[in-house]
């Protein structure tokens, strides 16, 4: 392409840092939010105002920030559940099954103690609370150990195998709180019984602790790959897995171990979502909607190149933009689903950009080039 | 074509520069290609070979300098457009499919390739070039079931059934038998002659070089340090003008008493992935201070036998005992620990890992180890450290040691693997063709290596296609054909043409088997 003097050229990068790798996500960033804002001038809004409405409901307000952490927070563990077996090679799409089995699990816990029949249950919270937890991760771990399995024993393909645990854990859900089940809502209603006050999950600074444990998590992740056998041997096996076995790595334990340790994480974000953040509290009828949330743990995944650090702040703009996004919509009246629609713009737009992390645009100024080629 | 088009360079390249992170591969190289000539480049491991080829392929895009086809200037911004003009290239690491037929990978991707749905008639002309040039492969098996020469026919008829008129081979002959060597050679001359096809030609095996060029260009560090006609030079002279030094083509045989048994293998029976069996009862014992030497034409259950040795398949029947472990059930980690040193033929897909640093490569055959891993924490200083004493000692060519392994050059990335493995002091080194690609001051070096693994106490399995190597340091030979040995003979009585007679097939009193 010529542009006057200069002409521009691609070229196939020969490496890519963490830096520049970075500023291509930013710049994807500012590349979305321009274009979207076509599509609110389109709607006869002005496209600055709708943007400072949405981060300043998203990161400002203090109704909104604490909804965007918990949205934060749920993408987070979703994410690391993707990010697990991607550094293995492989691909976990089943972080919505696994999120749901952590959340029925959690519940069976409170189901144990008979929450159920009376929402004023006086509960011990610092043993029932822990065992929701562990349960969570260990439904999550569960539905992951069983795609593990398959992977590691038989090859079978991964991807096929969590989507139809998606499906089945769906169905379970439904199942287990709709009119009959164990979990229904006493009054009714669709949804499962509500959470005893007396075991709600504490708030650390108005944020539910699971924040904190996510955090946690991520620079755990982060230490397991940089530093630990167990995430060399992960890597190893994700990058070659011929030279992985010829180097004595199992061949069944690491993609056993990244799906069981990747569906635990996932248990947490339902652990999370319907029983740690205010106002929820149980697992409501369009429990769907989270489980479709669930997937953008694969888009985080993705964009942060599998690092479990560099995910935190892109489920964080994520988990912003859907919430910041909700609420233009209903504050200036807009006809369609601004959250999904920013999250789709951005998703397009971010694997578009992917693109530059392997090709670079350089010049070449014609002045040196003696004209013909 | 008259006499002026025909003295005319086909190819020239002026002034090509290609800088790397840290390292200036090709500098201000300049070169030409008569037509229906046969043009070796040359140059130690590291000195820019393969990536000047990658230029005149439209791969890497020259810093600096220009190409000229037929004197017109041309620039390719990507293979297609240097198959365009008809250049072929034949990569030091085949790029087939693997799970394709041989007439698929021929096919698939063509520049035409949505023309041509007739895979009929395009086999009949595949087979046409075939007898034309004299290649032999079967056009319906998958290329996982080829050996490296079936391979590499495959490449050369892929690159002239695109119309490659400039063929170029990189490091052809480095993973070929004796016998493929000559039938390629063969090829090489009759397209030369036949088609004016022209064949610049890389290879650190001189006597080849000196069989088959015309002329030969050497590289050193990036630079043209010289230009000959072939008829004027030596195997001395070349390797000097390669090395910048003479170079001694014997290594230092050294008998030591041998001491107990380290490989004792009993009537081990093997199946290959055809589902045939590839080796066929072998017994063999192997003790401290021999080394073993391998001799077969590949493709006769080497490949398998070694992998059995390794753990990476399971044997039908035997036994395998390693320093009196019986590990014939025993996973490859496991025999690692009890003192297995294996360095695998296939640097590129099994012996290492593109996209790990060099610390990361060499921690494949450490992450394991005691020293290197404390309650499931790996030492990285401990493995840098390492990696550097192992880049200095064995000469590896690289800015260092967190380079990534697939930017380094063939010979280099072999001698990381090799320095890896031996660093270990493996009690058992099994070294399948440890000299592949390697440049003449590497090979030497490679083969006084295991020497002196041997001296030192381990026993050591070579095998190689390369009979002079095996000769040269083995002390005992065993010849293989379709599964078995055909006689295990001490060094002493190792000739040349009883070595080779056997290999193909008879036993040492020269009956068929
Ligand atoms: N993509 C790359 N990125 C960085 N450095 C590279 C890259 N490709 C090659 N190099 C470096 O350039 C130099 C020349 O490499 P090249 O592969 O051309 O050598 P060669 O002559 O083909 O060697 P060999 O005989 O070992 O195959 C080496 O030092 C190598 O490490
Ligand atoms: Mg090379």
């Amino acid at each position: 392409m010529k542009i006057g003097k200069n002409e521009f050229k691609l070229e196939k990068r020969t490496s890519l840092s963490g830096w520049q790798a970075t500023s291509i996500a930013v710049l994807a960033v500012l590349m979305t939010l321009f274009l979207f804002g076509f599509i609110f001038l389109q709607a006869g809004i002005s496209p600055g105002m709708a943007y400072r409405e949405i981060f300043s409901y998203a990161f400002a307000n203090k109704h909104g920030l604490p909804l965007t952490l918990n949205r934060f927070i749920f993408l987070l563990f979703t994410t690391y559940a993707f990010i697990l077996p991607a550094r293995a090679g492989l691909w976990n799409i089943g972080m919505t099954g696994q999120m749901y089995a952590g959340a029925l699990s959690a519940f069976a816990v409170l189901y144990a103690f008979g929450a159920q029949q009376s929402k004023s249950l006086e509960l011990s919270a610092g043993l029932v609370i822990p065992l929701m937890v562990l349960a969570s991760m260990l439904g999550g771990l569960v539905i992951g150990a069983i795609a593990g399995y398959f992977k590691g024993k038989f090859d079978t393909n991964e991807i096929v195998l969590t989507m139809m645990l998606n499906f089945i854990l769906f169905w379970l859900v439904s199942f287990m709180i709709k009119e009959g089940g164990l979990f229904m809502n006493p009054g009714g209603r669709g949804e499962s019984f509500e959470l005893p006050p007396s075991v709600y999950a504490p708030l650390i600074g108005g944020v539910p602790f699971t924040g904190l444990v996510a955090v946690l998590i991520g620079f755990a992740l982060e230490f397991l790959f940089d530093r630990t056998q167990l995430g060399y041997q992960i890597k190893a096996f994700g990058k070659s897995p011929r030279a992985a076995r010829y180097a004595g790595i199992d061949t069944f334990k690491i993609p056993f171990m990244v799906f069981l340790l990747g569906g635990a994480i996932a248990g947490l974000a339902g652990y999370h979502y319907f029983a740690a953040v205010p106002g929820v509290y149980k697992i409501a009828r369009n429990y769907g909607q989270f489980g479709d949330l669930a997937f953008y743990g694969i888009i985080c995944g993705l964009i942060s190149q599998s690092n479990p650090l560099a995910s935190m702040p892109v489920a964080l703009l994520f988990g912003g933009l859907s919430i910041g996004g909700r609420f233009v919509q209903g504050k200036l009246h807009m006809a369609f689903g601004v959250d999904y629609a920013l999250l789709g713009v951005l998703m397009i737009t971010l694997v578009a950009f992917q693109f530059f992390y392997r090709y670079r645009i350089v010049r070449v100024s014609l002045d040196e080039e003696d004209g013909h080629a | 074509m008259t006499q002026e088009e025909k003295s005319q360079p086909v190819l020239s390249a002026r002034g090509i520069t290609k800088r790397f992170p840290g390292v200036v591969a090709n500098d201000g190289i300049d070169f030409d290609i008569r037509p229906g000539e046969i043009h070796a480049i040359l140059g130690e491991n590291g000195a820019g070979k393969t990536t000047l080829m990658n230029i005149l392929f439209g791969l890497y895009q020259p810093d600096e300098g220009e190409i000229y086809i037929h004197g017109e200037k041309v620039e390719f911004k990507s293979p297609l457009d240097a198959i365009e003009h008809g250049i072929g290239m034949v990569h030091q690491h085949r790029k087939l499919v693997e799970a394709h037929t041989v007439l698929e990978n021929i096919v698939l991707g063509h520049p035409h390739a949505g023309t041509i749905l007739n895979l009929r008639r395009a086999e009949q002309e595949v087979r046409k070039l075939c007898e034309e040039y004299g290649f032999k492969v079967d056009f319906r098996a998958k290329v996982w079931q080829l050996s490296e020469g079936e391979k590499q026919m495959v490449e050369i008829l892929k690159a002239l059934y695109r119309g490659a008129k400039i063929l170029i081979l990189d490091e052809p002959t480095s993973a070929l038998t004796p016998v493929e060597t000559r039938l390629l050679l063969d090829s090489v001359q009759a397209m030369a002659k036949k088609d004016l096809a022209i064949v610049p030609f890389i290879t650190h095996k001189l006597p080849i070089v000196l069989e088959i060029s015309d002329r030969v260009t050497v590289l050193r560090k990036g630079k043209v340090v010289a230009r000959l006609e072939t008829r004027h030079a030596t195997e001395k002279s070349l390797a000097r003008e390669m090395v910048g030094r003479d170079v001694l083509f014997r290594v230092e045989r050294q008998e030591v008493e041998p001491g107990k048994p380290v490989l004792e293998v009993e009537d081990l029976v093997v199946q290959s992935d055809k589902g045939f069996l590839a080796v066929e009862g072998v017994s063999f014992t192997i003790r401290e201070g021999e080394i073993f030497g391998l001799a077969g034409v590949s493709g006769n259950g080497q490949q398998e036998l070694v992998e059995a040795l390794a753990g990476l398949r399971k044997p039908v029947s035997g036994r395998i005992v390693l320093d009196g472990v019986d590990v014939t059930h025993l996973p490859p980690l496991e025999r690692w620990k009890t003192g297995l040193g294996y360095i695998p033929a296939d640097r590129i897909h099994m012996g290492s890992i593109g996209d790990f640093t060099l610390v990361e490569n060499v921690l494949l055959n450490y992450y394991f180890d005691q020293e290197y891993n404390r309650g499931g924490i790996l030492d990285y200083r401990k493995a840098r450290q390492m990696t550097e004493q192992l880049i200095e000692e064995f000469n590896v060519a690289t800015p260092g040691p967190d380079v990534l392994g697939r930017n380094l050059s063939g010979g280099n990335l072999q001698k990381v693997i090799l320095a890896r493995v031996l660093s270990r002091r493996p009690r058992l080194v099994i070294a399948d063709l440890p000299s592949q690609g390697l440049d003449v001051g590497a090979t030497e070096f490679v083969r006084n290596k295991l020497v002196e693994a041997k001296v030192n106490g381990a026993a050591v399995l070579l095998i190689s296609e390369d009979l002079d190597e095996i000769l040269d340091i083995s002390d005992w030979v065993a010849p293989i054909y379709e599964g078995r040995f055909m006689g295990i003979v001490p060094a002493a009585e190792a000739e040349r043409e009883k070595i080779g007679v056997m290999m193909a097939g008879y036993n040492a009193e020269g009956v068929a088997q």
